[in-house]
């Protein structure tokens, strides 16, 4: 089966920093993968250069099939792959549900249908009560699911969630993570995420890739992965790990 | 059919609102029957043609979020458009308007694909190079006029198809129907994909990308939109004033009052611009004529005018509408 | 035939000393973008107050335009920190249409304001040890006094700007405000006072040129646009925050307004009759403007880079 996802040696510079070098990887349609690191390993840039706001230095990126390498961000996204940001609004201009019709207005060009899915999605997430208010307004936790809301209303085939339970509290973290299976599971929308939260990204996750210092250095299943001695090794130093192999 | 309905659907604006606004559409449709001075006459024209200016420029300075201080170039192509085609083939206004806005949009998406570039300051700045060429070419052009621009001759009045009367009242009219074409236009405009479009871009342009919006094109788009109006008052204007000159439909002065209109009322809201007008025209108009005996005060409206921008970009950005609301969502919370 | 070379060497050394002019100019633009990244779009307002200034010091003292520089400097420097604390402190505050707006509001207000106060009849500086002097080199190649010491006064205080910024002090700290703000801050650099500072030198080192420019080119209230498109159109070519790139930046732009002069040079020598129609003259600034735009679109980044 033709991944949904196809990363092959991907390298991108920043003038004489090299912040990805040659990551290759695919993502089967319906996995749940989560891609994590230490920070500045490069995952950020990993999505920018998936999601055509950086153009790669080198390597190709193919989504469902077709070569998405370089394409910018619109293009990417009306192929039917979106992303979230971290920081999402500026201004307080735009309302809860009209934030969401923006990215249903990528489907349709009526107002009505725009709405009208508009408010399916608004259910589906539980932004009932914030419908009208300014997105501005809200806690941290209920943007975070408008932003998941806003991508979702492209309808797209896949999401790549960038860190959505940064700053959460544990009961928001919980909520989060049903969010995301059901997005998942009952959407049937293949999901990509980083995430520092290792709660969430561990337990969710059919599979999760280590990037460090712009290198992927492991990739499989999350028990593998949190036995793996270069992803200790990444995360804690050389040191900790000499530490513990003597106290063993 | 769905358009026709969102052209008049104001359901987002409390009943209070379009109460007002009716007894203000009430008085506009019945002033030219009250009594009332030629002055206040040629006032209340000007308040319509400000409004018309500025609900074009609300498109991409509002709405779009992008300042754009050069829009008096395309009331320049209207207004030598009709002059000249009705000075050399007697072509009538409603011919000559339409073409003229063709040529403002034609000109618009030539010097927007690379203006669009750019950004804030930087594209500010290039709206009013652009605006200055374009006045440096018009003012040695012969073909219309060069600097001393072009004089309309006169038909035989009341005349509907050139747009010449002796009555100020028709043309009273006439733009009062322009201004409602164009106030209901913009109701639907902004809640069109095209609009919603742009505030998200006006938002945050990159977050608007990640979902499928080519920001420079839907910007394109909004700068010919808000040209096309522009260019129709510019038309209008030859026609009203019987004379034209570069100097004075051209000019940088215009590109500002036309950007204040929507600035000081509240850019990126339907009532902005109108609100703009009816504070700006007036005190213009009546301030000028107190003044325009004493010699030696000639600037005095301008540096009042100064003073209402200033005090607006330091303290209230979102204008006087942006009052408005800022003191509804307190009221609210 | 050698009246024509004279004409075109002639044209090359006003745009030399105009372009030295012009840097300095935009030497304030580029200082207070480089600091606090607002664009004054009342900069060439600035220039005729300064030129209001030298000549108004020069007619009520009876003193040499020259020795108005100084009192010009000083209105410059004092108006400069007014319109800090007075407007744009409240600007950074908030979006960066209001910034723009704001500045804008200052331009009109200056402009207006001059015209109520002085008229708006052109006013140049009739005495002066300077004033229609000059001498004559080579082939007829004159150099006009006034624009001789315009220029030379331009490369001074250019120098002593750049100097001060990278060896005082408080040069020292204008210039890692520029670079960073958040880091000055926390090394205790007061950021309001270097922005009030920034505003100071800026609009000091444009009346000063104002000054200075009083003596051979008239002044009227609108003048200023014209001077801030300049600036701009310097600005943008030597990279904004570049200090170094305005001072080449403008000696280009000078060139480029003498453009019309060297064409007609130009056609005169190869005596292509067709050529030689094509009048330029009114075209002197448009291509400024012109300039502006191509660069903006080819080289936002200005040929030598931004803030360095």
């Amino acid at each position: 089966m033709t991944p949904i996802l196809e990363v092959q040696g991907v390298t991108k510079d920043f003038g004489g920093l090299r912040a990805n070098n040659n990551i290759s990887f695919s993502v089967q349609k319906g996995e749940l993968l989560g891609l994590i690191g230490p920070n500045g390993a490069g995952k950020s840039t990993l999505f920018n250069c998936i999601a055509g706001v950086y153009n790669v230095t080198a390597g190709r990126i193919f989504f469902d099939g077709q070569e998405i390498t370089n394409f910018k961000p619109y293009e990417v996204s009306r192929l039917g792959l979106a992303r979230t940001f971290q920081i999402f609004v500026a201004s307080g201009d735009l309302s809860v549900i009209e934030n969401i019709m923006v990215g249903s207005f990528l489907r349709t060009r009526s107002r009505s249908v725009a709405r009208r899915r508009a408010e399916e999605i608004i259910d589906l997430m539980g932004l009932g009560e914030h419908r009208d208010h300014w997105v501005s307004e809200l806690p941290v936790a209920a943007q975070k699911r408008v932003a998941m809301a806003t991508a979702l209303a492209t309808q797209p085939k896949m999401l790549l969630l960038d860190e959505v339970a940064a700053g959460l509290n544990p009961t928001e973290i919980d909520e989060m993570m049903s969010l995301i299976r059901k997005i998942h599971y009952d959407m049937g929308i293949t999901v990509m995420l980083i995430e520092h939260v290792m709660e969430l990204v561990m337990n969710i996750s059919h599979r999760v890739i280590v990037l460090d210092s712009g290198n992927m250095i492991a990739e499989g299943k999350p028990e593998e992965i949190k036995q793996n001695p270069e992803v200790i090794k990444a995360y804690l130093g050389e040191r900790y790990v000499a530490q513990q192999q003597k106290g063993a | 059919m769905e358009t026709i309905r969102n052209i008049f659907d104001f359901s987002d604006f409390p009943r209070k609102d379009l109460v007002i606004f009716g007894l203000f559409c009430l008085f506009l449709f019945i002033f030219p029957l009250i009594p009332h001075s030629s002055f206040s006459m040629a006032t209340m024209i000007q308040f319509l043609m400000f409004s018309l200016y500025g609900m074009g420029w609300n498109t991409i300075g509002g709405y779009g979020g992008q300042v754009d201080l050069g829009k008096a170039q395309y009331a320049g192509i209207g207004a030598y458009t009709t002059a000249v085609m009705l000075i050399r083939w007697n072509i009538p206004f409603w011919v000559s308007a339409p073409i003229g806005m063709a040529f403002a949009i034609i000109w618009s998406f030539a010097i927007g694909y690379p203006l669009f570039r750019m950004r804030g300051h930087y594209f500010a700045i290039a709206t009013i190079a652009t605006s200055l060429v374009l006045l440096d070419v018009f003012q040695v052009w012969d073909f219309v006029g060069g600097a001393k621009g072009l004089e309309i001759p006169l038909k035989k009045m009341p005349s509907l198809m050139y747009l010449q009367f002796r009555n100020d009242a028709y043309y009273y009219y006439i733009l009062l129907g322009l201004f409602f074409i164009g106030f209901f236009y913009i109701n639907w405009f902004r809640k069109s994909r095209l609009g919603f479009q742009l505030r998200a871009i006006k938002d945050n342009e990159e977050v608007a990308r990640s979902l499928g919006i080519n920001a420079h094109w839907c910007k394109i788009k909004a700068y010919a939109i808000a040209t096309s109006f522009v260019a129709v008052v510019g038309s209008f204007h030859a026609c009203y004033n019987f004379n034209i000159e570069p100097e004075d439909i051209m000019s940088l002065d215009l590109s500002i009052l036309i950007a204040m209109m929507a600035m000081v009322g509240g850019a990126g809201s339907l009532w902005g611009p109108i609100i703009g007008a009816a504070v700006l025209v007036p005190l213009k108009s009546y301030l000028g004529s107190w003044l325009g005996g004493k010699a030696g005060l000639a600037g005095l409206d301008l540096v009042i005018y100064a003073l209402i921008i200033m005090a607006i970009a330091a303290f209230e950005p979102r204008g006087i509408w942006g009052i408005v609301e800022k003191a509804r969502r307190r009221k609210r919370t | 035939m050698s009246a024509f070379i004279g004409q075109l060497l002639q044209s090359v050394v006003s745009a030399l000393l105009m372009g030295m002019v012009f840097a300095l100019v935009a030497l304030g633009l580029t200082i207070i973008f480089g600091v606090m990244n607002i664009v004054n779009f009342a900069h060439g307002e600035f220039l005729m107050v300064g030129m209001y200034a030298g000549l108004l010091f020069a007619n009520l003292s009876g003193l040499d335009t020259l020795a108005s520089l100084p009192v010009a400097g000083i209105v410059g420097f004092v108006l400069g920190i007014i319109c800090y604390y007075g407007l744009v402190k409240y600007l950074l505050r908030g979006p960066m249409i209001a910034q723009l707006f704001g500045t804008f509001g200052l331009m009109l207000l200056l402009r207006n304001l001059a015209l109520l106060i002085f008229g708006s009849e052109p006013r140049i500086a009739h005495h002066g040890i300077l004033v229609g002097r000059s001498f004559v080199v080579g082939p007829g190649i004159v150099f006009e006094a006034t624009k001789l010491t315009a220029a030379f006064f331009s490369v001074v205080f250019f120098v002593a700007v750049s100097w001060l910024l990278a060896n005082t002090k408080v040069g020292k700290a204008l210039t890692a405000t520029a670079l960073n703000p958040e880091a000055a801050r926390y090394m205790g650099i007061p950021t309001e006072r270097m922005n009030a500072l920034a505003w100071g030198i800026g609009g000091a080192s444009v009346t000063i040129c104002g000054a200075l420019l009083v003596n051979f080119w008239p002044v009227d209230p609108n003048i200023g646009l014209l001077f801030t498109m300049i600036a701009f159109a310097t600005v943008a070519l030597g990279g904004f925050g570049n200090i170094k790139g305005a001072f080449y930046a403008g000696i280009i732009i000078g060139f480029i307004i003498y453009i019309p002069p060297m064409w007609d040079a130009l056609t005169q020598l190869i005596g292509n009759e067709s050529l030689k129609a094509i009048q330029l003259h009114s075209f002197k600034y448009t291509f400024v403007y012109l300039a502006y735009f191509l660069i903006m679109i080819f080289r936002p980044n200005g040929l030598f880079g931004i803030k360095e």
